[in-house]
């Protein structure tokens, strides 16, 4: 579990990778598909449809690998028309990823993507040490009463 | 994995539909998307077959207000029930917060059923998780068709356990049983993280009684096992 903390150190790591890399957006996803941060602009794309098939495609791609023997799986990039996605392992069941467009280029995208991913695995990895140490997530205040109805 | 999103104030939740091949899953979040008027929706994303059959999951997020301050966003997943897309269906799992499992009510899926349902464990295992600690409600589709089997064994074949799930009759087809389905299973999960269940989840084993399978006389904590986690 990320405290508000970590979540906002992750995103000024996010913002400082896409002010080098001159990416467009970034976020840090988990294997499950939830969206734990992020940086940028998508406009109006849905981002938790983005991470959900991110995190899926992403999964997918690792099982195949691995069925091919191929124990390694770091990166997994799609080349688009105007625009990119490197998705990139980080420890933790976690992932980063990256759209950008023609203002720069995957080597630039991808160099600057294995710096910031060091520095987010110590992040990740500080906070899961607390995490173990730390009570269950339990949230504070009383559910209003009936709104826990989805209608 | 219940993440709290503190820069967005949103907590998000994950719930999978699981169940056979063609029980309704799919189905289920169709009509959710149809029926949900109040809560700001996404799109529905379907991973599917050009036969309309699920090949990786099916996708829907539900933004609603639970808790003051706070949004809370349910993420609603279907796995492809089909038996050769198991490595799927422990992907769609990882990171799951509560289930929902889809019975078909046809005599001839009964087999299917119980072989999905025992799939759903094994796979939780290779998750390192188990139904003892992900809240899940039951759900017996397809009550409208001629050969139905009647409740009571479907209620003796999936929920003959000291604790009782919460379990509900569904036509997912035409929107009976679903939302009330979706909202038990919410409520479930929001009660796992609260730190003051209220009386709304403990008191919710008969939500709509024309609904929810009557609980048995002998079993007086119908769904109330899996509240106070
Ligand atoms: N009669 C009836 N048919 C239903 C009901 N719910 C779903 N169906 C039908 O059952 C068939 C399969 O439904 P799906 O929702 O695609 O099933 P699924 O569980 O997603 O199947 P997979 O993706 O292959 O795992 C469709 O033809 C639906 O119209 C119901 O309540 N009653
Ligand atoms: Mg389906």
């Amino acid at each position: 579990m990320l405290t508000a903390e970590d979540q906002m150190a992750i995103e000024q790591r996010l913002a400082d990778f896409l002010n080098k890399s001159e990416a467009q957006w970034s976020a840090l996803v988990d294997k499950g598909g939830n969206l734990f941060a992020q940086s940028g602009d998508t406009g109006t794309l849905d981002l938790s449809i983005l991470s959900a098939l991110a995190a899926g495609s992403f999964a997918a791609t690792h099982e195949l690998a691995k069925r091919l023997g191929e124990s390694e799986f770091s990166a997994l990039y799609h080349e688009g028309h105007g625009q990119h996605i490197l998705m990139s392992a980080l420890h933790h069941e976690c992932l980063l990823v990256t759209i950008f467009g023609e203002k720069t280029n995957i080597g630039l995208v991808r160099f600057y993507a294995q710096q910031v991913t060091v520095s987010l695995n110590e992040l990740l990895k500080g906070a899961s040490e607390k995490e173990a140490t730390a009570e269950p997530l339990q949230l504070e205040g009383n559910f209003l009463d009936n709104q826990a109805t989805i209608t | 994995m219940a993440f709290i999103n503190y820069s967005s104030r949103e907590i998000q939740l994950k719930i999978v539909y699981y169940g056979a091949a063609l029980c309704g899953k799919t189905t289920n979040l169709v009509t959710l998307h149809k029926q949900i008027t109040h809560a700001q929706k996404g799109e529905l994303v379907s991973l599917a077959t050009d036969a309309d059959r699920t090949l990786f999951f099916d996708f829907l997020s539900l933004n609603t207000k639970t808790l003051p301050g706070f949004t809370t966003r349910f993420q609603l997943y279907t796995v492809p029930g089909q038996a050769i897309y198991n490595t799927t269906r422990q992907l769609v799992l990882k990171g799951v917060d509560g289930i929902v499992f889809v019975v078909d009510s046809h005599w001839d899926k009964m087999a299917d059923n119980v072989e999905s349902f025992a799939n759903l464990q094994e796979n939780l295992i290779e998750n390192h998780l188990s139904l003892v600690q992900i809240p899940y409600v039951l759900q017996y589709n397809k009550r409208d068709i001629p050969n139905a089997a009647p409740i009571n064994y479907l209620e003796y074949t999936f929920n003959n356990r000291a604790n009782r799930a919460l379990a509900f009759e569904a036509v997912a087809a035409t929107g009976v049983g679903v939302l009330e389905t979706l909202n038990a299973a919410a409520r479930l999960l929001l009660a796992k993280y609260s730190k003051t269940p209220n009386a709304n989840v403990t008191g919710m084993s008969r939500p709509n009684p024309t609904v929810a399978v009557p609980p048995q006389s002998d079993s007086p904590q119908v769904g109330a096992g899996n509240v106070a986690a």
